[in-house]
């Protein structure tokens, strides 16, 4: 099945049982506008833990009934977050959400060794665009949450993503490792990353996908540009996925892609036991609530 | 395509052409008696560099008949060196070949910035094929002989080099294997890394005229068998024409097993100067000196 929009999410998500979204001081009005639409469209069974007399006043503003949701008072931020996290660590919820707190906050509660959500790989940020000019939905790693990946911390952020697009009903998807040129050069870490990411591939390495790089932006994006050089490659033209070498090619290309493109985009953190939906306050109410899709349908 | 290390020795003849072989300190028996093969087949004009009286006494005793030959003189082996290495440089020789001296000596000659045939930056390798009676083709390798821990660069270089080679034994898109220990990659072993890089520079045409595969260990290189039942696609598939290897250490011992266990016989040179530089060890047959003359002359 070939994902071309993020409301395509929606249909994976139907076919499953609904899961259970925990969210830490969800008194955050545009998240807890997007949790109570996911409710409401019976996409998710949220758990609301926070403040509770604002998270009944924001419920009134936005015109929404929260009879038979679970709400757990809590006013204080980081003890709401504990809760939440300990819910995930039991295995009681599906899907982490952050409401009105820090992500560090959050994370660090995700990573504490006694009750957090470690799973032994490293966290990852995975996000998942609606480009009107491509002809199926685009992932995009790391743009947020590793700074300069090394080449095993690159393994381990495709491995997350690509168990994540296989849940999405993407049995292999296509790799394209990102570099400046498509050529290996030796001054240019990424390229040479980019090689043995590949050749691990082909040696079973690195499972259920298909990899090839270096590839430019252009020839991963588009057949005609790889057509162009010369590239035989069976991603080129018809990425499912792209790597970035780090966080500042990744931050540039997401916001580029959500200003200039006006691409539709949803995200989630990988990693841990469960997906963690960790938006920011820039994001809209509509990018919030596909990325609570997404994590249902990645969980 | 050229299976056998004779076919490469018609070839070589075919051409109609006396290839005239500068040799550096000709006073060792056994290499006059591979150039007056040569000399004899027509295809080496052997110039022999030394001392007249010790090359006659040295084919006198190898019972080589020198008549005919050219000779230059010269007082001692490093002019003797010089001597076969300005041959080449002026045009007036197309191979340089060691006699007795030592290849130290002779590659000092080859490399001097000034007189030498070495060009600025050229990698210096070594590139031999085998003839072994339990392949059923050439098997080329590199680096045998020359540089002991090659790094990116050089191995890229020693790849094309033993692509040229068995391009012109009409091998056109040599399968290529990179040699190690598993076909695994991993940060711990280098090799593999550099391997992995190359194998997409090959993909991106970086490499030319190959299909190029590694890390591979022996098995997976040169035995299809091997290969089904590792079940590791691979385009080099168990019939490798050509091994990477990724340091003297690896290489040599398996280059002398080959020659001491496996019945080989072998023709190589050294690559990378302007002209083919033939250097022989002792332990090579004389049918194998024969050859490394016939591939040098093919070569230049």
């Amino acid at each position: 099945m070939v994902l071309k929009k993020l409301s395509d999410l929606g249909s994976i998500v139907q076919k499953e049982p609904r899961k259970k979204l925990v969210i830490a001081a969800a008194q955050d009005k545009y998240s807890l506008n997007a949790v109570m639409n996911a409710a409401n469209d019976n996409v998710i069974e949220p758990i609301l833990i926070g403040d509770k007399d604002m998270i009944f006043s924001i419920a009134k503003l936005g015109g929404f009934n929260l009879d038979g949701i679970k709400i757990i008072d809590e006013p204080d931020t980081e003890v709401a977050v504990e809760i939440a996290v300990k819910m995930a660590n039991r295995g009681e919820v599906d899907i982490l959400m952050k409401g009105m707190v820090g992500t560090s906050t959050l994370l660090k509660a995700v990573l504490n060794k006694e009750w957090g959500l470690r799973t032994g790989n490293l966290l990852s940020h995975f996000a998942l665009f609606e480009v009107e000019t491509y002809h199926k939905l685009i992932a995009v790693t790391d743009v947020a949450m590793n700074i300069a990946p090394n080449l095993q911390e690159k393994i381990s952020i495709v491995n997350n993503s690509v168990a994540c697009l296989n849940k999405l009903g993407i049995p292999n998807p296509k790799v394209a490792v990102l570099g400046a040129v498509e050529m290996v050069n030796e001054s240019m870490t990424a390229t040479l990353d980019a090689a043995l990411l590949s050749k691990m591939n082909q040696r079973d390495q690195i499972r259920n996908c298909i990899i090839d790089g270096p590839l430019a932006f252009d020839n991963a994006i588009s057949h005609e540009s790889a057509k162009h050089k010369g590239i035989r490659s069976e991603v080129a033209g018809d990425t499912d996925l792209l790597l970035m070498p780090d966080i500042e090619v990744g931050n540039v290309l997401y916001k580029s892609l959500v200003f200039f493109a006006k691409a539709k985009v949803a995200s989630v953190i990988l990693g841990a036991s469960v997906p963690i939906v960790l938006t920011s306050r820039s994001d809209s109410e509509q990018a919030k609530y596909d990325s609570i899709i997404l994590a249902a349908a990645a969980s | 395509m050229i299976k056998r290390l004779d076919e490469m020795v018609d070839l070589v003849r075919s051409a109609g052409r006396k290839y005239r072989i500068a040799v550096a300190w000709a006073h060792d028996a056994n290499t006059l008696g591979a150039l007056k093969m040569a000399y004899d087949l027509g295809f080496a004009d052997p110039i022999l560099i030394g001392i007249p009286t010790e090359i006659s006494k040295s084919a006198k005793k190898a019972e080589v008949d020198i008549t005919g030959l050219r000779i230059v003189e010269v007082g001692n082996d490093s002019e003797a060196c010089a001597k076969a290495v300005e041959l080449a440089r002026s045009g007036d020789a197309d191979v340089v070949m060691k006699g007795l001296v030592g290849t130290d000596k002779l590659l000092k000659a080859v490399m001097d910035k000034e007189k030498g045939i070495l060009p600025p930056r050229a990698v210096m390798t070594y590139v031999c094929a085998f003839e072994l009676p339990s392949y059923h083709k050439l098997l080329f390798m590199t680096d045998p002989a020359v540089i002991p821990f090659p790094d990116l660069d050089q191995k890229v270089a020693m790849a094309n080099y033993a692509i040229e080679m068995a391009n012109r034994f009409g091998i056109e898109n040599p399968k290529v294997a990179l040699v190690g220990p598993s076909e695994k990659v991993s940060r711990h072993f280098e090799n593999s890394v550099e391997y992995s890089v190359m194998c997409k520079m090959s993909e991106r045409g970086q490499i030319k005229r190959c299909v190029m595969d590694g890390p591979l260990d022996l098995f997976l290189a040169c035995d299809p068998k091997s290969v089904e039942i590792k079940g590791i696609p691979t385009p080099v598939d168990g019939n490798a024409d050509i091994l990477l290897f990724p340091n003297l250490e690896s290489s040599n011992p398996f280059y002398k097993s080959l020659m001491l266990f496996g019945g080989a016989e072998l023709a190589g040179m050294i690559c990378g100067p302007t002209k083919p530089v033939v250097v022989m060890s002792r332990s090579e047959s004389e049918k194998s000196k024969f050859y490394c003359i016939a591939l040098s002359c093919l070569m230049a």
